[in-house]
C-alpha cells in the first residue's frame, strides 16, 4: 500500500520489527487509530531462501553490507523489511537474565512484571526447543561442548514445528506472523516502502512526520504521538535529522563475534538453517554458536585466508560456520550527516574486547576440535590451518581483531533509558524534553544484555506500551 | 550528478581483482560477480559509498600511473589499511555470489565437472 497525500492517526508507529509490531498490535487492540510505517517491502516467508544473497537483497538494508567503522570495521545487519530484523534473524530466544534487569535499574517488581510478558511473548511466538533431530552441525557443538564440560544448552526458538520433523523443517514465527497481523485485524494501518525523513516538532511536542515513499513521492503524516521503532541505528539517525541530539547515538553497544569453520568428516552443513546449541560456558563474555553456512558464506569465511584455506571450499558439504562472541565494553556511535541519506557508524573495540575475541577464536577452535572437526579455519588474515590443540597457540600468537572479519548482528543501547540525567529516555520510553515521542525498541537497551536480545526488545517495548496505554485511559 | 564511486573503476578493479583470484573462472562467471558487487557497492549507506568511492577513486588513479595490474596485485597481497578493506569488500561479495550460485567451484574459480 502507498500513498501520496497527507494522513492523520492517533499513534504513528515507526518501524515494524520487535519493538514496533507489539507496539502497533496493543496500541490498536486498545482502540487507538495506527498507522505503522515501515521503510522495507512486505516479503513473505517462503518467498526467499533464509541467509541467501537474494533475502539479503530484499529483507536487509544495503544488501546486508553495513559496516560501523573503526580498527577493524565491524559488519553489521539491519532488516529493512515488514517484521524487521526478526524475518532475517536465527529465530533464537533468551530471556534477559534477572541480573542484566536489576543492572538496568528495574526493581523486583518491574522484573517480574518483565518475565510475566516473557511468558506472554513465548505462547504468542511458539517459543520453544526442537522437537525432532538437530542439525548435524549443532551437535557438534553439543558433542565438544560436552567432551570438554562445558556449560552449553540448546536455545529455544519461535518457532512452530510440524509433528517429529528436523530443525530445519520449522516455521518462523516473525512479527509478519504474529504481531503485525494482530495489529492489522485490530484496523491497524500498515505502510511499507515508508521512510520517514524527519518529525516536526512544536516546541516539545512533535506533530507531523516528513515522509518519502519508495518511488520518491514526499508525503506527511500528522498524529497524536509518536513510537519510534526504527531500531538501534535508524531511530538515533531519525532523531538526530529531526533536531534531537542530546544523549542519542552515543552508546551503541553490540556483540562483537568473529568466525571459524570447521570441517568434518560427516556431511555437516545444512545451507538454510543455524546451529541452536550455544555454549555458555565463559558468559556473559563469551560465547558461542552456529552461523548459517550456505556455500557462499562458507566460501566468505574462508576468504581472509584464501591461500591456504580455499582448497576447502570444494568440500562444503562437510563445513559448518560458527562463531565466538563477546559482550564488549567498546561502545560506537551513530551520527546523521547533513545531506547525507544515511548515518555514519563507528565502533571502538577496546584492548579487552580484542584479546577476548582472540581467546574466543582458540577456545572455540578447541570445542570443535574435540567435537571430532578434522580441519579449523579462523576467519583472519595469516591464519593458520588448525588440524591439532597444539595449533592453536599460533592462533593465540598470531590473532589480531584489525585482521578478522568482525561482525555483528545485536545492536542497541542508543537511546537508552534511565533515571540519571545522562540518559536521553525515561524508563519508559518517553525520550526526555517531549511530551509525546516514545522509543520503543533496540535502542532504548541500556546496554547489550550478553544474550539475544530479541525476547528483551519484546518485553521492554510491551511494558511500555501498557504504560502509555494506560496513562490515555 | 555522476554516481560515486564510479561503476566503471569499481567495476574495473573487481574484475581485476577476480582474475588474480581466480584465473580460472570463466568470463561470463566473472562479468556477473563484478555486475553483483557493483550493485550491492552502489548500494551501500552513503557514508561508506563516499569512502569506497575515494578508494576507488586513488586505486584507479594509480591503476593509470603504475599499470592496473600491478595496483591489484599489489592490492591483493599487501594489507594496506583502508584499501584492505576495499579488497575484502569486494572479494566477500564475489567469492558469496560465485559460491552461492555456483557452490562446486574449484578455489581457483575452475567449474565444477560436467557429468557424463
Amino acid at each position: 500500500m502507498t500513498l501520496g497525500r497527507a494522513l492523520q492517526a492517533d499513534v504513528l508507529v515507526i518501524g515494524s520489527g520487535a519493538g514496533g509490531a507489539p507496539t502497533a498490535a496493543l496500541a490498536a487492540e486498545a482502540g487507538h487509530d495506527v498507522v505503522v510505517l515501515e521503510e522495507g517491502p512486505l516479503v513473505r516467508q517462503g518467498e526467499v531462501v533464509p541467509f541467501s544473497l537474494e533475502q539479503m537483497g530484499r529483507q536487509y538494508r544495503a544488501g546486508g553490507v553495513t559496516p560501523a567503522l573503526g580498527l577493524p570495521s565491524i559488519t553489521y545487519t539491519e532488516g529493512c523489511c515488514a517484521g524487521g530484523g526478526t524475518e532475517i534473524n536465527s529465530g533464537l530466544y533468551r530471556r534477559p537474565p534477572v541480573e542484566v534487569l536489576t543492572r538496568w535499574g528495574l526493581d523486583d517488581d518491574a522484573v517480574t512484571e518483565i518475565y510475566a510478558i516473557c511468558d506472554e511473548v513465548e505462547k504468542e511466538l511458539s517459543v520453544q526447543t526442537v522437537p525432532g533431530a538437530q542439525l548435524p552441525a549443532s551437535e557438534a557443538l553439543r558433542r565438544g561442548a560436552a567432551d570438554l564440560h562445558w556449560r552449553h544448552d540448546e536455545s529455544p526458538r519461535w518457532m512452530e514445528y510440524p509433528a517429529g520433523p528436523a530443525a530445519w523443517q520449522g516455521r518462523r514465527r516473525s512479527m509478519t506472523e504474529t504481531y503485525l497481523p494482530r495489529a492489522e485485524a485490530a484496523g491497524a494501518r500498515l505502510l511499507t516502502g515508508h521512510r520517514v525523513d524527519r518529525l516536526i516538532f512544536d516546541a516539545s511536542r512533535a506533530v507531523r512526520a516528513e515522509v518519502t515513499t519508495a518511488d520518491g513521492t514526499p508525503t506527511t503524516i500528522d498524529f497524536r504521538d509518536v513510537f519510534v521503532c526504527g531500531g538501534a541505528i535508524q531511530t538515533p539517525a531519525l532523531l538526530q535529522r529531526s533536531g534531537r541530539r542530546r544523549g542519542i547515538g552515543r552508546t551503541l553497544a553490540v556483540h562483537p563475534t568473529v568466525k571459524l569453520t570447521a570441517r568434518f568428516d560427516d556431511e555437516v552443513n545444512v545451507a538454510d538453517d543455524v546451529p541452536v546449541h550455544q555454549v555458555k560456558e565463559f558468559a556473559p563474555d563469551l560465547s558461542f554458536g552456529g552461523s548459517a553456512s550456505n556455500p557462499g558464506l562458507v566460501a566468505l569465511a574462508l576468504s581472509d585466508a584464501w591461500d591456504r584455506f580455499g582448497p576447502a571450499v570444494t568440500d562444503w558439504r562437510h563445513l559448518a560456520v560458527y562463531y565466538a562472541a563477546i559482550t564488549s565494553v567498546g561502545r560506537g556511535r551513530v551520527t546523521a550527516v547533513p545531506g547525507l541519506r544515511d548515518p555514519v557508524v563507528t565502533y571502538r573495540l577496546t584492548r579487552r574486547d580484542k584479546q577476548l575475541l582472540g581467546q574466543g577464536l582458540a577456545r572455540l577452535g578447541l570445542l570443535l576440535l574435540e567435537a571430532g572437526a578434522t580441519e579449523v579455519y579462523p576467519a583472519y588474515r595469516g591464519a593458520p590451518v588448525v588440524r591439532r590443540p597444539a595449533d592453536l597457540a599460533t592462533v593465540r600468537a598470531t590473532f589480531s581483531a584489525g585482521r578478522a572479519s568482525v561482525m555483528t548482528v545485536h545492536l542497541c543501547s542508543t537511546v537508552p533509558f534511565g533515571d540519571n540525567d545522562t540518559a536521553p529516555a525515561h524508563p519508559s520510553g518517553l525520550l526526555k524534553a517531549t511530551t509525546n515521542v516514545w522509543v520503543n525498541d533496540a535502542s532504548l537497551l541500556p546496554d547489550a544484555p550478553g544474550v539475544n536480545p530479541q525476547a528483551s526488545v519484546m518485553a521492554v517495548a510491551i511494558r511500555n506500551v501498557r504504560q502509555y496505554l494506560e496513562a490515555r485511559r | 550528478m555522476p554516481p560515486f564511486p564510479s561503476p566503471r573503476a569499481v567495476a574495473d578493479f573487481s574484475d581485476r581483482l577476480l582474475a588474480h583470484d581466480l584465473p580460472e573462472l570463466p568470463a561470463d562467471r566473472r562479468r556477473a560477480a563484478v555486475d553483483f558487487a557493483g550493485r550491492r557497492i552502489e548500494g551501500l549507506p552513503s557514508p561508506v559509498r563516499i569512502g569506497v568511492g575515494l578508494v576507488a577513486a586513488t586505486t584507479s588513479g594509480l591503476g593509470r600511473l603504475a599499470g592496473p595490474g600491478r595496483v591489484v596485485r599489489f592490492a591483493a597481497r599487501r594489507p594496506v589499511p583502508v584499501l584492505s578493506e576495499y579488497v575484502r569488500l569486494v572479494r566477500s561479495l564475489a567469492y558469496a555470489f560465485v559460491w552461492e550460485t555456483w557452490p562446486d567451484t574449484a578455489p581457483d574459480g575452475t567449474p565444477a565437472a560436467t557429468a557424463p
